[in-house]
């Protein structure tokens, strides 16, 4: 019995304390503090092999049978987007953040060259159109995954503030130092942009993390070689540090597709040779001559005069480029379409060596 | 006065890296790797667990089997860059770990096992490992 505010008694129902989850848990920090590797324990660390959770309801929790479907979710077996390490890539997404409005030394910024800060506001524009896309794809994904995978859910959320945060800071940088934006490249409505077309995960993850995102993650490298400043280089080099992490989702993925999927391994393939295809496309500043490419070269050779001495900086970029996600595609598994002939890649590093 | 390259010298580096709390933020902090290095004839290993460097040991060749991924460039190299960060309080925009890697044709950054996944901890920890090297500013480092 208790009394409401306006003074009359009521019965209090606590049916709801009966209906728990697996009760009498005591998840204890460990050197990390108190990570999600550390609550998976007991029943609450086992995620199902297949789902039927349709309702929104947190893995562990009791099911509450009257419950109407808020999820549509696409991705309910496990092998579909799990990998072994995503509760550690989350905590160290979580970890790792950083801010481009405060770490980032914008005062190093100083007037450059007018061509030279017209190829910088291009490769801004162009970073900011392929960042939206790393930022709107993992985001659907999300809401199509059961709530019982929820590690590699929010190594994806955790994704989608990096992209956001990638975006802005290269708008920054355009809008930093007199320039602006340029010309949108079209970048998103390409291999970029057909990423989103993907009509499963790991398509999608092998499109995104483990082509795109690997063949970003090499720009943002080479950006140290392109700043001009302490600025620019902490920039590219704390992007890269997002982008390797994004890209360890997805070929610690597909490593775990392949090793308890093996039926889907052909499958597999077909996308990667999509993916390859990518490589060489024009969303690609390295893998084609376009805007952006003519722009790299102007900032890697330190002005139009040095175009040339820019593009054989980029061909280098390409080479390794090539050379990563070729090792990167044998970690995951998959190493045997370099050796079969299926896989342009080698040749493609021997074009650019 | 601490000589480079050596355990000691490594060790104070670590010290003065991990009391100072400004390298667990700003793309730091949260680190497992762990990292070889090169330098001449000799192998240093740098354990990375969590947010501090728990332990700088001396090895050999056989020892590179086993890290993540290790550096290795030329000694006057290694002696430039350490130098340069002592007289720049960190590194310049031509000496930091990631530009040197770009700076040679093979890299510097490399590993014996070649799993790309592990060799990505150098792009993954890369600012907490700049913000180590950038701590031996700190540190009173002699030559041989």
């Amino acid at each position: 019995m208790s009394e409401a505010a306006n003074g009359a008694e009521r019965e209090l129902d606590l049916g709801w304390m009966d209906r728990t989850g697996p009760w009498e848990t005591r998840a204890e920090p460990g050197k990390y503090g108190l990570t999600i590797a550390d609550i998976s324990i007991g029943d609450y660390g086992d995620a199902p092999e297949v789902s039927d959770n349709l309702t929104g309801r947190a893995r562990g929790a009791a099911a509450r049978p009257a419950s109407y479907r808020i999820g549509a979710y696409a991705v309910r077996s496990k092998n579909e987007i799990w990998l072994d390490n995503a509760s550690f890539l989350y905590e160290e997404a979580l970890q790792r953040q950083w801010s481009s409005a405060t770490d980032v030394p914008w005062h190093t910024i100083e007037p450059l060259p007018d061509d030279v800060e017209q190829a910088e506001c291009q490769l801004a524009t162009f970073l900011t159109e392929v960042e939206f896309v790393a930022g709107d794809v993992p985001a659907r994904w999300v809401s199509l995954t059961t709530p019982d995978f929820y590690e590699p859910r929010q190594v994806l959320l955790a994704q989608v503030m990096d992209e956001s945060r990638h975006m802005d800071v290269f708008r920054k940088r355009a809008l930093a130092n007199g320039g602006g934006l340029m010309q949108a490249t079209g970048a998103t409505s390409g291999f970029v942009g057909s990423i989103d077309l993907s009509r499963d995960f790991t398509e999608m993850s092998s499109r995104l993390h483990v082509s795109g995102e690997g063949a970003v993650l090499t720009l943002f490298r080479m950006g140290e070689l392109m700043a001009q400043n302490e600025a620019e280089k902490v920039i590219y080099r704390l992007c890269a540090q997002d982008e390797a992490r994004h890209v360890a989702f997805g070929v610690m993925h597909l490593r775990y597709m392949s090793e308890t999927a093996p039926e889907r391994r052909e499958e597999i393939h077909c996308y990667l040779d999509e993916a390859e295809g990518g490589l060489i496309g024009a969303a690609n500043p390295v893998g084609q001559l376009t805007p952006t490419s003519e722009s790299m070269a102007i900032i890697l050779g330190g002005g139009k005069e040095n175009f040339d001495d820019g593009m054989n900086k980029i061909i280098a970029i390409r080479r390794r480029q090539l050379q990563e996600y070729r090792k990167r595609v044998i970690s995951a598994g998959f190493g045997e379409r370099f050796e079969n002939g299926r896989s342009r890649v080698a040749q493609m590093i021997e074009e650019a060596a | 006065m601490a000589l480079f390259p050596s355990v000691d010298w490594f060790d104070e580096v670590r010290n003065v890296f991990n009391a100072d709390d400004r390298y667990r933020g700003a793309g730091g902090g949260y680190c497992n790797c762990v990292a070889g290095f090169r330098i001449a004839e000799k192998v240093f290993v740098l354990t990375f667990d969590g947010f501090e460097c728990s332990a700088a040991a001396e090895g050999d060749d056989g020892t590179l089997d086993d890290v993540d991924f290790y550096l290795e460039m030329p000694a006057e190299a290694w002696r430039d860059m350490v130098a340069n960060i002592a007289a720049n309080d960190g590194a310049d925009l031509h000496h930091t770990l990631n530009t040197l890697d770009l700076d040679r044709e093979d890299g510097l950054a490399t590993s014996k096992h070649g799993d790309q996944v592990r060799e990505d901890l150098f792009f993954r920890y890369n600012q907490t490992l700049q913000f180590f090297f950038d701590a031996s500013a700190l540190v009173e480092t002699e030559f041989p």
